[in-house]
């Protein structure tokens, strides 16, 4: 049910981050698309692969990918192979695959080796380079994506605008804000997962300026963060601020919060949530009746 | 041919009785005047009229800035007192001493300059004004059909009685007047000298210059167009090509302006392109300018040049087009389509007052009689005011200001490569603008810290750079500067895919000289990016010259790196057909030594 109606947010989000991101073509990072990495069954030969990986040939380092991809986690030895070859430099379409190759084995030494070809000329080898650092992580990630966030790429801008906060890059929130003031949308999840209180409050301010469904994609991260990481009295402030802003679209979402609350969680905020939904009403909007009509 | 020249006292009768006009008395035929069976006198005739009239003399006139507004006239003194005239206005007004002659509702008339005030009027006979003298007893008009053709020349003596009405047969220009002889320009090469009292042409000034212009300037009189000649002693000699020329420096101005419009045709109330793009001078004899200066304008930009040398001394923006000016003692007066007339130190160019006309006007005449514009000390350098007129959002102006980047590129001072640099990182800069200015900046040898401060900048979206600096042009000029410092900047941009690939070129190909170990690692990082993906020959070029720089500062790894991509089949083709010639500069030293050269084979 909640899983069901998490979707429903973030479907409804996409078409409107689209529409606030300049630039447009800019889809919303799905980091559930990319699957951890899983054992492989069969036996992972790191000399053979490595052997294969500096051969110079083409289609042998295809092949020694496809090898690493289905070897998962076993093929962790190949790692520093890996990395070497991507400090090296190769083809396009073979740096893509490295990079994206050594995203699935998550290892942090390959960010360093990685964070380079974030700013490469050819956009489908920056473009996988920011998605990979999303995977391999570590300071060297945080690095090359913050830098990301300023790069003439909106792909790269909205990767990195969307993975800060996956990375808990809290030192990036001042960068966070200001691409988001730039109208990069991914930035708001971001946000929303690393303020503190008097940030969260900060990101409020743009509630009424930014386009409602915008919001509610960083307002979502804060409400359902854990009470150790943000405290009831600041999630309270944002159902008041929400609940101040009367609209119908802030109303519909408060009613969506509140059926998503899980039950052992904060009574507080439960009762803020449901005293402002019936203040300001469930909020039915002229998409709710479109909705109902595609229902029918 | 015999002239064919017109009596008109029948038609000025009839224009006396019909339209009413102030003191009509009477017109005289013309005498041998426009003759084309005219001989060369050797510019005997014209020199006894020079001697005749040697103590005559015309008025230096008012200094008075006139334009023309929908319904009639505003004027100001350059002293300061202003006056209007409500009435149709039907061409372009003339200022010639002390009054203001016009033509419109079919009236040619005068008007005092210092008052407004008419001080006569008779009828044009349906044709506009062409140009018109005046001598402080008589005012010489001729006139014409709006689109050519219908020369009339009218003399009226102050009070009012027409002197002399004719119809010459060819076109006749701006005619002048000096104790009572009219200087009446034809032909394009002929000025006579016609006694108004008998209508005789007493003498014939035969140019080599192109003239359509008799005038008065500050008390002196000269013909022609675009170059002015003197009416002196020597005025016998213009026949053979001599006399005293005025004559302005060669430019290449943009809008190619004009010193004088042809005086043989009627200008429109209206100010039209070649209004806006004039040049501006007083003769003062001897072949000088009043305070050796020489204005060029062109729309909102007027530009001050030394007239013996040429070269610009001050640039100075206003924010509506000159529509006309003069130069007067010390300095320039202009007026600009706002109605704002504008005084200028001719030496540097400083604002040394304003007046103003009260409205907007369709066109601005300006004449700068005996007027004094007082001195003023420069505002900026001229670095500072060419920065301020080329930065000017204006696509009008992009002619003018592609000249004055030109004469700014030329100036030494470091302030100059701080606006080049402005210019060339600037995304509201006109294209041709962009360009000219990174060429500029490319033959730059100063102002190397201006440009290293450029280059620390880079395109940043949070930031709103959005144009990166121009990296090509600065490496260019820092490399001929064997500007050490500029390595690590230049490095640091190589990754930068914001930047041109031809301004990655031009770095790489800076850093093969400037370049030291500190940048190995930026260079690497080049290398491995691009060695395998360059796909465009600029990168391609900057590929092989970071190789070269890694074979020069990389020690043993640069060395190693450059040798493996060489062999590397996944190297682009064409990087690795260069780097396979590449040898370390250690070797390529080798066989200049012979004993090793003896060893090496």
């Amino acid at each position: 049910m909640m899983h069901n109606r998490s979707i429903s947010v973030a479907q409804r989000v996409a078409p409107a981050l689209l529409r606030f991101t300049l630039g447009a073509a800019v889809p919303l990072l799905a980091l559930s698309a990319t699957q951890p990495a899983v054992a492989a069954p069969a036996k992972f030969d790191v000399e053979a692969v490595k052997k294969q990986l500096l051969s110079g040939n083409g289609e042998e380092i295809a092949k020694a990918l496809e090898t690493i991809k289905q070897a998962g986690a076993a093929a962790k030895p190949i790692v520093p192979t890996l990395n070497s070859v991507l400090k090296k430099g190769s083809t396009a379409p073979l740096l893509v695959a490295l990079i994206e190759t050594a995203s699935k084995l998550e290892d942090p030494t390959s960010s360093a080796a990685i964070a380079p070809y974030v700013r490469h000329r050819d956009k489908s080898v920056r473009q996988a380079a920011a998605k990979a650092l999303l995977h391999t992580k570590g300071p060297d990630a945080v690095k090359a994506l913050r830098r990301g966030l300023r790069s003439r790429d909106p792909v790269v801008r909205g990767t990195a605008a969307g993975g800060l906060g996956t990375l808990g890059a809290k030192e990036a929130l001042p960068d966070l804000f200001a691409a988001f003031d730039h109208r990069v949308g991914e930035a708001a999840v971001s946000i929303g997962q690393l303020c503190e209180a008097d940030g969260c409050k900060d990101f409020l301010k743009r509630v009424g300026k930014v386009p409602f469904d915008i919001m509610t994609s960083g307002l979502d991260q804060m409400l359902f963060r854990p009470p150790a990481s943000l405290n009831d009295d600041a999630k309270i402030g944002i159902i008041g601020k929400l609940r101040e802003l009367g609209t119908p679209e802030a109303g519909k979402y408060l009613a969506d919060v509140a059926e998503r609350w899980p039950k052992d969680w904060s009574k507080r905020v439960k009762a803020a949530l449901d005293a402002a939904v019936k203040a300001v009403g469930k909020g039915k909007t002229s998409d709710d009746d479109e909705d109902e009509d595609d229902d029918e | 041919m015999s002239p064919r020249t017109m009596q008109l006292s029948k038609l000025s009768s009839f224009v006396c009785g019909a339209a009413l006009l102030v003191a009509c008395s009477g017109s005289n035929a013309l005498s041998g005047a426009f003759d084309t069976t005219w001989q060369n006198d050797g510019g005997q005739s014209i020199s006894s009229v020079q001697r005749e009239l040697a103590s005559a003399s015309i008025p230096k006139g008012t200094g008075l800035a006139l334009g023309v507004v929908k319904g009639g006239l505003v004027a100001t003194t350059l002293s300061g007192k202003s006056w209007k005239y409500t009435g149709s206005v039907d061409a372009r007004p003339k200022l010639s001493g002390d009054v203001v002659v016009a033509t419109g509702d079919n009236q040619l008339f005068a008007l005092d300059a210092g008052s407004g005030e008419k001080l006569w009027s008779i009828s044009s006979g349906g044709r506009s004004l062409r140009g018109a003298g005046d001598d402080g007893t008589y005012t010489v008009a001729s006139l014409g059909a709006l689109n050519g053709g219908q020369s009339r020349l009218v003399v009226v003596k102050r009070g009012g009685s027409v002197i002399l009405d004719a119809e010459p047969e060819p076109e006749i220009g701006t005619p002048a007047i000096v104790g009572g002889i009219a200087f009446v320009p034809w032909g394009n090469q002929y000025v006579s000298a016609i006694d108004v009292t008998t209508g005789a042409e007493r003498g014939r000034l035969l140019m080599r210059q192109q003239v359509t212009h008799a005038e008065n300037v500050g008390g002196e009189l000269y013909f022609g167009e675009s170059q002015l000649l003197r009416f002196d002693p020597k005025i016998g000699a213009a026949a053979s090509g001599g006399g005293t020329l005025a004559a302005l420096p060669k430019h290449d101005l943009p809008g190619t302006p004009r010193w004088f419009a042809p005086g043989a045709e009627v200008l429109s109330p209206s100010a039209s392109a070649p209004d806006r793009i004039r040049l501006i001078a007083k003769p003062t004899g001897d072949g000088k300018f009043e305070n050796d200066r020489m204005a060029a304008t062109y729309f909102r930009v007027a530009m001050g040049f030394g007239a013996s040398d040429g070269e610009l001394r001050w640039a100075k923006l206003v924010d509506s087009d000159i529509l006309g000016g003069a130069a007067a003692k010390g300095g320039f007066a202009f007026c600009t389509a706002k109605g704002e007339v504008l005084l200028v130190d001719s030496a540097s160019g400083a604002k040394a007052g304003t007046l103003n006309l009260g409205s907007p006007v369709m066109s601005c005449e300006v004449q700068a009689g005996d007027f004094t514009v007082p001195s003023n000390a420069p505002e900026r350098t001229l670095a500072e005011q060419l920065g301020e007129v080329i930065a000017t959002k204006d696509p009008q102006m992009v002619p003018a200001q592609r000249f004055l980047l030109t004469k700014l590129g030329s100036m030494q001072d470091d302030s100059v490569t701080k606006v080049l640099i402005d210019l060339a990182s600037n995304t509201d800069t006109p294209p041709a603008l962009y360009e000219d200015a990174r060429k500029l900046l490319a033959e730059r040898r100063s102002g190397a810290d201006f440009m290293l401060q450029a280059l620390e900048r880079e395109y940043d979206f949070l930031d709103d750079v959005l144009l990166p600096p121009p990296v090509g042009p600065l490496a260019d000029a820092l490399a001929a500067m064997k500007e050490q410092r500029a390595a690590g900047p230049l490095a640091h941009h190589l990754n930068d895919p914001s930047d041109t690939p031809d301004d990655i070129k031009r770095a790489a190909k800076a850093l093969e000289t400037l370049a030291s170990a500190d940048q190995f690692s930026d260079l690497k990082i080049f290398f491995a990016l691009y060695r395998a993906t360059a796909s465009d020959d600029d990168i391609i070029a900057a590929v092989v010259s970071v190789a070269k720089a890694m074979l020069r500062v990389g020690g043993k790894e640069g060395e190693a790196l450059v040798a493996e991509a060489a062999k590397d089949p996944l190297t682009n083709s064409e990087v690795q057909e260069a780097l396979q010639g590449l040898k370390p500069p250690a070797a390529e030293k080798k066989p200049e030594e012979p004993a090793k050269k003896t060893a090496s084979k």
